[in-house]
């Protein structure tokens, strides 16, 4: 009986305490960020996060986001999609039904963010990828947009770039074909090069499957067929295999690759043999100016190392949300109306200022307009930026 | 000082307690736990803004008091006055009427008796989850959990193999259903307009799902007839290859996408349909399992040979539970690809099997209970402790390693599972219907 009575003591007192403790809220703008922070590709989640932090920050300076003259304080609340399809469209749900967020952030993976989408589509909640560039993530969704360019536009910039460049007309592409985004790369590549070389102007076409280690037989067939230049839209793990692998059959061509190869890690596991290639990036960390220095010195110091694209997309990204809440007129309070709002600001977004180039939508779409940047891996083994092509 | 007998009087204390519980049946919980979903319904929001919670908290509290340790009392009091009173209380005071109902409907028409527990339990679930949306898909892909832990229990479970093909069963229900359901009744930029109105589509769903079970079973005879010649590690690693072999097929067939996966089911997937495939999942495996095949795969289980010579055709048994098996994978798939309105190959892979062979040993081998337990924990876990992040993969882990420490084969594991005595009622009435 005594514990009965001291439990219920406990219960009351503890009810007491939180009831005082209600405090005055003022109204907080929510942006949700949808991140692949556990799972396959974590260094993706957690430049999501750090680059989303760091531009809280920034508003936070500032006081807030100021809307109609008024200021407001905005928050972060961060999902982690554990790199799952099902989880990213969990993590969406509870953002927009549970915290209430104006605009969402993220999945950067297609894997996440297609189902992402659809669901935030379905509630009509503004959505915006760093990093997805997968055509189905936007398609027919008024509420979805990315901040990067598509896959169809790498091929023809890179192809812009081969010619421009070295005048070349024979290439070779090598790929993975159980993956989406080098699948998707590598046709679209070998549809604008033959369009403009001529049929038969790829002269190795060649596919491996995922987690492949050993690439001889591919690498001897494209040295072998004559080629002037090697396109390979793999990721940063698997390049530094190819090309060592290829350097070893004998092969002193270019290589060329995509925006996948944009991480530090390339380097690390590459070490010198990469030196001297290009490929198509959003962003380049070494001879930046500007803004995106400023960012790239300010990341660095904070968290220790140079921010990959992830982040620099990211970045813009969370950076279109900031002007468009700031373009939506007023803030109503009522969350529906708000994101309604935000909508309509960020679908009219013109020529916003990003650190991955200027960004525009065009009408009734969410895939931006903006120019591709060629990054040159230089004789430090940095990511210099080159020049940029515009298809 | 604490003497020996205020340690044993613990015990003995919540004994107590349960015994003043002991006599509550089924009914009288699931009318417990209907009353304290009600409450949430009218007063919960009310009750959270006394506790000073922003909102009701959605999954028991965690989403918020993980991230926000200043919510953890206001959480602790919502759970305790808006679930554990409801539930405790009114399944306590309803004892009495809810074993005479119970003891009435068992005797006259038992069937009619598991459906009215069942349409409790639906009731409990709508109304909870009509709070919040989140819950809604967290409730969806549970149920769905469910069926694919069942589906796999009854070949690594009842059959005592060890298959790996699950992700590949599922990935193929829930392409054939996908293509069904987007060819037939969706106008799709795939595959041009629907072929049939799309208003008689939801009514046909069925259909699709009957489908993608068929297909995923055909799949399945690659897998049953090495296992004919193969057990153990070996036919591990067969279904494991036949793992590998769906999900790059998919990837190279360009027709249902490739590796950019398929997009635009139709939005079918909702709760009553998962509950009810899932009641008809657990009821038919159930039946399975306890018929004279799922005894001949215990048989098959624990000695090949001796079932042989008992006259077990062993083939056919290990085809038959292959087959089924696959079959209900398969529909959790079309489930699923519904759930999401969007496959991509890349779902149906290590991640996905370890999950499920997760859920299964931590739920427990050759039991229904267990593969219910294990999906539903799993799977709130993850939900719950999904602020924590990288710990998290470090917790639920450490969990499984615990139970695989001290309860080898799982939580509930080798338990019979009978509808029919779990909704009888319970003291005076028990004895009434057994007289």
């Amino acid at each position: 009986m005594k514990k009965v009575f001291v439990v219920s003591v406990l219960l009351l007192a503890s009810l007491v305490m939180v009831t005082a403790a209600v405090a005055q809220k003022a109204v907080t703008l929510k942006i949700g960020i949808n991140a692949e922070i556990t799972g396959d590709i974590p260094k993706v989640g957690e430049a999501t996060k750090f680059a989303a932090q760091m531009w809280l920050e920034d508003v936070n300076k500032a006081g807030g986001i100021e809307v109609g003259g008024k200021k407001y304080k905005v928050e972060l609340a961060i999902e982690d999609n554990e790199s799952k399809a099902e989880s990213a469209a969990k993590a969406a749900t509870k953002l927009i039904t549970v915290d209430d967020v104006i605009a969402i952030v993220g999945p950067q993976a297609s894997k996440q963010a297609v189902p992402a989408g659809e669901v935030c589509n379905n509630y009509k909640t503004p959505m915006i990828t760093g990093w997805s560039t997968n055509p189905n993530t936007t398609k027919d969704r008024p509420y979805v947009f990315r901040a990067c360019f598509l896959d169809d536009f790498q091929g023809p910039a890179l192809s812009i770039f081969a010619k421009g460049e070295y005048k070349f007309t024979k290439a070779a592409v090598l790929y993975d074909v159980a993956s989406d985004y080098p699948k998707g790369l590598a046709e679209f590549f070998k549809k604008d090069w033959e369009k403009k070389n001529g049929p038969g102007s790829v002269v190795a076409y060649e596919s491996f499957t995922t987690k492949d280690t050993d690439f001889s037989s591919q690498l001897t067939k494209i040295i072998n067929s004559g080629a002037e230049f090697l396109f390979t839209p793999q990721y940063y793990n698997e390049v530094p295999l190819i090309v060592q692998q290829a350097k070893q059959l004998g092969w002193k061509k270019p290589i060329l690759g995509s925006d996948s190869w944009a991480s530090d890690e390339l380097v690390k596991l590459c070490g010198k043999d990469c030196n001297g290639f290009f490929f198509v990036s959003h962003y380049a960390s070494a001879g930046a100016k500007g803004a995106t220095k400023e960012f790239i010195d300010r990341y660095k110091s904070k968290f220790g190392y140079v921010p990959d694209d992830v982040a620099a997309l990211t970045w813009d990204a969370i950076g279109l949300i900031g002007q468009a809440i700031k373009n939506a007129g007023t803030i109503t309070g009522d969350v529906k109306k708000d994101r309604e709002a935000v909508r309509k600001a960020l679908a009219n977004t013109k020529n916003f200022p990003g650190i991955t180039g200027t960004i525009s939508f065009p009408p009734g779409s969410g895939d931006p307009i903006k120019c591709a940047n060629i990054v040159k891996i230089n004789d430090k083994g940095e990511f210099e930026f080159y020049k940029t092509a515009c298809p | 000082m604490s003497t020996p007998k205020d340690i044993q009087s613990t015990p003995r204390r919540f004994g107590r307690l349960w015994r003043f519980f002991q006599e509550v049946p089924l009914l009288g919980w699931l009318t417990g736990a209907l009353a304290a979903v009600l409450a949430e319904q009218f007063v919960g929001l009310d009750l959270a803004h006394l506790v000073d919670l922003p909102k009701i908290p959605v999954l028991f509290g965690f989403e918020n008091a993980l991230k926000k340790p200043e919510l953890i009392p206001g959480t602790v009091l919502y759970i305790l006055m808006i679930y554990l009173a409801p539930t405790l209380l009114v399944g306590r005071l309803l004892q009495l009427p809810a074993n005479r109902v119970a003891g009435f409907l068992a005797r006259r028409w038992p069937v009619a008796s598991v459906v009215f527990h069942l349409a409790l339990l639906y009731a409990v679930l709508h109304i909870w989850s009509d709070i919040n949306d989140y819950r809604v898909i967290v409730v969806k892909i549970t149920l769905i959990a469910v069926m694919l832990t069942l589906s796999l229990n009854v070949i690594n479970g009842y059959m005592g193999e060890f298959s790996c093909s699950h992700p590949g069963f599922m990935a193929l229900g829930a392409y054939a259903g996908s293509v069904v359901t987007i060819v037939l009744f969706t106008n799709s930029s795939m595959y041009g307009p629907a072929v049939l109105p799309p208003a008689i589509g939801p009514y046909l769903f069925p259909v699709a799902l009957f489908v993608g079970g068929c297909v995923a079973a055909v799949g399945a005879l690659a897998v049953a007839i090495p296992s004919f010649r193969t057990r153990g590690d070996y036919l591990a690693i067969i279904s494991l290859a036949f793992t590998f072999i769906v999900k790059s097929l998919i990837e190279n067939l360009e027709i249902v996408g490739g590796p950019r996966g398929m997009r635009g089911q139709p939005d079918w997937s909702n709760l009553p349909v998962v509950f009810v495939c899932t009641v008809v999942c657990v009821a038919v495996i159930n039946n399975f399992v306890r018929s004279t095949h799922g005894l001949a795969l215990n048989a098959v289980r624990d000695n090949e040979m001796a079932a042989e010579a008992m006259t077990i055709n062993t083939q056919r048994t290990k085809m038959i539970a292959f087959l089924f098996s696959a079959f209900w994978a398969g529909v959790a798939g079309v489930l699923f690809a519904h759930v999401l309105r969007y496959v991509n190959p890349g779902t149906f892979g290590l991640q996905q099997l370890a999950e499920v062979l997760a859920m299964m040993y931590f739920g427990g081998l050759n039991s229904i209970y267990g593969s219910i337990v294990g999906a539903v924990s799993i799977n709130l876990m993850s939900e719950m402790l999904r602020p924590l992040e990288i710990w998290k993969w470090i917790l639920i882990p450490l969990l499984l390693i615990l139970v695989m420490i001290f309860r080898p084969t799982g939580l509930i594991a080798f338990r019979d599972f009978d509808p029919v005595r779990l909704i009888q009622p319970k003291g005076k009435e028990r004895s009434k219907l057994e007289a």
